[in-house]
């Protein structure tokens, strides 16, 4: 009896302590955009900032070079969104294609298409790079959102494993009552992949929100900075007057990432899992 | 309607279906590997047209260049080190939270939380200044009665720092082995128990073999995707993948090379080597996969 | 047989939506092309004036509009004043709208490069000693001889200081302010070594000295010297230099010069007189600076870095004369920046327009106070003088005196030198830990930078 009790208490005082471990440093980085900015490193230890200041988001949101840094969410919002609506609707297209569609060739472009993810991106940058030089994208926006729109490997494979879990027959039924392919597509199994969809874009989402490579690479003005370029800004600056706006702008980037991550969770785990098992 | 007609028809449709990955897969991934290889054997600095040079972008790199090897032999100690240990807290926690408890949702979140956040410029910064002179990282070290150390004085203690960090993102393969756990079925436990089995042998019996396709999974892409880290590096070494290479991943070399000394056919030599040695090693744990995988039959 | 074409419809539908997918949110998109909207006809070829307010020269027809795109490189401070005169151009010049690009130093040239491969580079650049061989060499600078005296009026610049941005003959960069490197300390802080100051003739043993007992006192001396810039003074100094004339190699055969020049150097650092890299790798901007602290006592810099500096550390600062021996034979002037103009731009002569506002003005110049070097128009010099703070005013009397106490300066650098930099960061950073003797990174310095510069051939 005793022992049960005492073995859920140190498994919980484990799990605890784990999590409050991996947790510390977010912690940390919140409470110090609360300090003020000499005091950050001195008092680095003890958590509970002292004066607790608000000053440092105020200052951080003016930004730098005169562009607040509302400008910067604003770029990361175009780019996100843009790329993800291409993304997951491109995805959906080509994993309906695959899950469904008998073509020859269809088991060999699926083997193409995992081989893929296996990829290093490095092998594809500097090609990429010239080619978008070529095209005359150099400082705009397409080529981080362009690329977007046709398909990525990962959820083209996230929503073919859902796509399989939709019995077969509701197809046949719907050709049966003269539906193409097409519409068979946009009317029944969007609606039903929805969750995936869902899963697809939520990933997209933070993906695209804390890249960083694209928009270095292909972003040359500081007005089209997205918030990590716009970090990064703040770190490379040879003034840096103010560590606590920095770290205050840093709290304010990971919101947004924070609060899709705590509203939409459960998705994310189930579609982490479904990718992890080949079912 | 004849069967031909069909079937060429159905043909048209599939691929019609997966047009926009088949071009895209042509544009941006089989073009670009395929000039990727041109340029390794040329020099082009992006103003003028490439020349050729034959293998002289290769014998650079294997005979003239130290920080070839040294990056290389920091990516292998990162990827090395790192994702062992990775998959290994992955797996332990794993084990866990691998119960049912209403608590298990709250502490899940939690330990995935890291993985959530940890590829952003933020992270990097904070994790850049955890690890300072004055930082918290060694503030708890003094706490526990050991010295400083000077983390960005040695190129070691700096790779450290990245390694630290990637395994700080343990979260995801954490979830991937959870789903594996789940689908262990209970009876095998059960009827383990019954037959007199102690915790230690059920997992080592039970456990781990039914674990082994998704630690498969697991190793291959972490390891691939270790030798794609870029942030981390850039933004703690303020893009020099300094204290004297210590942090100079291979992806940050191969950036700098290329974009800022504009020195794309080494570059792209680079490239290909990484893609080699990524091959080579997938191939290598496929390979002995069969050694050492465990396949339950399905019978359905 | 209609569904066939729905799935082709489809397939185009995406392809279209990828096409125009991208869009040019977030402000200016000039991605492709020139920034120019409609060319003009170039402008007004008489110059402007080359004192302050000049006449508007609009005459009876109003000049067409022009677009300028025009980048630089800097901090906040520099970026706003900057952002000021071009607000002032603007007024003055209703039909010129320039839109600005700017970003830190390490940055720019990354941002550069490429916009110069799709000959899209902005109208006006602002360039660095070591790219400009890089960028005039490869066509991508418009010669300059043509421009002056006819739209950049240089009645009051020398000779000297335009030649300072030729690549043999051609003028491929035109200087914007001058500067020149000496020590820069806290009058306070050196008295605890026991000195007022650093002797006027102070050689190198004589900073050797004074500097080891820096640690002791519970300071540091300095951050450092820049290898590429002080090196290659103490070259000069000996007769040599850091290029051959050509560009294509070291300019200097022996080895013993490397290592006497950085030998003491990293024993400062090791001592603890002078920061590790770790150490430095680690300061959290200019606030944190050691000297701004006050636990530093000087540093080795530019003139133009002189306001700056004083400006954060909120106290007086003082000058000192760079070490001898063959101080004079050492110290040069060098064109701090420059302005350059590209050569796909599509309204070269606004450009240079410019170009002339921002050397002769004066209320442009009283904005700007020197802080991309002295400037080069002696008129400007003494119409500014009297406005500016006593800080800048020591820092244009001391390029002035530094005009009279110098030698020629060397060509500008050849190709290769930004790789050249990061080399010399290389074996300096390794030398400081410890980790390499100076004479391995002797050795080794030439090995690899011999190659770089081989290049060039």
């Amino acid at each position: 009896m005793a022992g049960k009790r005492l073995r859920w208490a140190a498994w919980h005082l484990l799990a605890a302590g784990g999590a409050f471990l991996m947790v510390y440093p977010v912690i940390w980085l919140f409470m110090s955009s609360f300090k003020k900015s000499e005091l950050i490193f001195v008092t680095a230890g003890s958590l509970i900032p002292d004066p607790w200041i608000w000053d440092n988001y105020a200052t951080g949101w003016k930004g730098i070079g005169g562009l607040h840094f509302g400008i910067f969410i604003r770029n990361s919002l175009v780019l996100v969104v843009l790329a993800t609506i291409g993304a997951v609707l491109s995805s959906a297209l080509v994993a309906f294609g695959f899950a469904r569609l008998k073509f020859k060739g269809n088991k060999f472009w699926f083997a193409v298409m995992m081989l893929t993810l296996m990829l290093p991106f490095e092998v594809t940058l500097v090609p990429q790079y010239i080619l978008f030089s070529q095209l005359g994208w150099l400082n705009s926006i397409k080529p981080i959102v362009v690329p977007a729109y046709f398909g990525a490997p990962f959820f083209i494979f996230l929503m073919i494993q859902f796509i399989r879990s939709i019995p077969a027959e509701l197809d046949e039924a719907a050709t049966i009552d003269g539906c193409g392919k097409f519409r068979l597509f946009w009317r029944i199994i969007v609606p039903l992949i929805m969750p995936a969809m869902a899963t697809a874009s939520i990933f997209s989402f933070y993906w695209r929100w804390e890249d960083l490579l694209g928009p270095l690479l292909y972003l040359n003005r500081p007005s089209m900075y997205p918030v990590s370029m716009a970090l990064k800004m703040y770190l490379d600056a040879e003034t840096i007057s103010n560590w606590g706006a920095m770290f205050a702008m840093s709290v304010v980037s990971l919101i947004p990432v924070l609060v899709v991550f705590f509203l939409f969770q459960r998705q994310i785990v189930e579609g982490i899992s479904t990718t992890g098992l080949k079912g | 309607m004849s069967m031909r007609f069909a079937a060429w028809r159905s043909q048209l449709t599939g691929y019609a279906f997966i047009s926009p990955f088949l071009l895209g897969f042509l544009i941006f991934t089989a073009f670009p590997v395929a000039a990727s290889f041109y340029l390794s054997f040329t020099d082009y600095d992006l103003f003028s047209a490439p020349s050729w040079v034959g293998l002289e972008q290769y014998q650079t790199m294997f005979s003239g260049d130290p920080k070839f090897w040294r990056s290389l032999k920091v990516t292998f100690i990162y990827v090395f080190v790192g994702v062992p240990l990775r998959l290994t807290f992955a797996l332990m926690v794993a084990l866990l939270l691998n119960r049912a408890s209403r608590a298990i949702g709250l502490y899940r979140t939690v330990f995935y939380l890291p993985s959530i956040i940890g590829g952003s410029v933020a992270v990097s910064i904070m994790w850049r200044n955890l690890y300072g002179d004055d930082g918290v990282i060694n503030l708890a070290l003094n706490l526990v009665g050991f010295e400083s150390v000077r983390w960005f004085a040695d190129p070691l203690a700096a790779l450290w720092m990245l390694i630290t960090l990637s395994v700080w993102q343990f979260g995801s393969s954490m979830l991937i082995f959870l789903a594996g756990l789940k689908n262990i079925p209970p009876s095998l436990y059960e009827a383990a128990s019954v037959d007199g089995a102690n915790p230690p042998q059920r997992f080592f019996r039970i456990t781990m073999p039914l674990l082994t396709p998704v630690i498969l999974f697991n190793t291959i892409m972490q390891t691939i995707a270790a030798f794609m880290t870029f942030i981390p590096a850039y933004i703690i070494s303020k893009g020099e993948g300094g204290p004297l290479d210590g942090t100079l991943l291979y992806s940050l070399y191969l950036f700098r090379r290329a974009f800022v000394f504009y020195d794309m056919g080494y570059a792209s030599a680079m490239a290909w080597i990484l893609l080699m040695i990524v091959a080579l090693l997938t191939a290598l744990v496929f390979a002995t996969s069969k050694y050492w995988v465990f396949y339950e039959t399905k019978e359905d | 047989m209609r569904r066939v074409w729905m799935l082709l419809l489809t397939a185009l539908l995406t392809l279209a939506l990828a096409a125009c997918g991208g869009g040019s949110k977030g402000g200016n998109d000039g991605g492709s092309g020139g920034g120019g909207t409609q060319s003009s006809g170039g402008g007004n070829a008489g110059g402007a004036s080359g004192s302050s307010s000049g006449s508007s020269d609009s005459g009876s027809k109003d000049p067409e509009p022009v677009t300028l795109r025009m980048a630089w490189w800097g901090s906040q401070p520099r970026h706003d004043y900057t952002l000021q005169v071009i607000e002032m151009y603007q007024q003055k010049y209703p039909h010129v709208k320039i839109e600005p690009e700017y970003a830190s130093f390490d940055d720019y040239w990354k941002k550069l490069a490429p916009q110069a491969a799709a000959n899209d580079l902005p109208d006006i650049i602002q360039m660095d000693i070591s790219y400009l061989s890089q960028y005039g060499g490869k066509g991508q600078l418009e010669e300059l001889t043509p421009y002056l005296g006819t739209i950049i009026n240089i009645d009051h610049i020398s000779e000297n200081a335009i030649s300072g941005g030729k690549l043999g003959d051609q003028l491929y960069g035109f200087n914007i302010g001058v500067n020149t490197i000496q020590f820069q300390y806290d009058p306070e802080l050196i008295k605890k070594l026991g000195v007022d100051k650093p002797d006027d003739n102070w050689t190198w043993d004589d900073y050797y000295a004074l500097a080891g007992k820096a640690k002791e006192a519970g300071l540091y001396f300095d951050s450092g010297l820049r290898p590429e810039v002080f090196f290659g003074y103490y070259l000069r100094t000996k007769g040599q230099h850091l290029y051959s004339p050509d560009g294509t190699s070291l300019g200097y055969d022996d080895d013993q010069l490397f290592i006497d020049f950085f030998a003491p150097l990293a024993k400062l650092a090791q001592d603890g007189d002078t920061p590790t890299p770790d150490v430095k790798a680690q300061v959290k901007g200019l606030e944190d600076d050691f000297l701004v602290k006050g636990q530093q006592v000087g540093i080795w810099q530019w003139t133009n870095q002189y306001v700056g500096l004083q400006q954060v550390a909120n106290r007086p600062l003082e000058m000192a004369h760079m070490p001898g021996p063959n101080r004079e034979q050492g110290l040069y002037l060098k064109p701090s920046m420059y302005f350059s103009i590209s050569k796909n731009s599509k309204h070269k002569e606004e450009a240079a327009k410019f170009i002339d506002f921002w050397v002769n003005d004066i209320e442009a110049n009283k904005l700007i106070k020197g802080d991309r070097g002295v400037p080069v128009n002696s008129q400007v010099i003494e119409a500014v003088k009297p406005t500016l703070d006593p800080a800048l005013i020591k820092v244009f009397d001391y390029v002035a005196w530094a005009q009279q106490n110098s030698s020629p300066m060397d060509p500008p650098d050849p190709n290769g030198a930004a790789e050249i930099i990061a080399l010399f960061k290389e074996v300096t950073e390794a030398m400081d830990f410890g980790r390499l003797s100076p004479e391995d990174a002797a050795k080794r310095f030439r090995e690899e930078a011999s190659a770089i510069l081989a290049r060039n051939k």
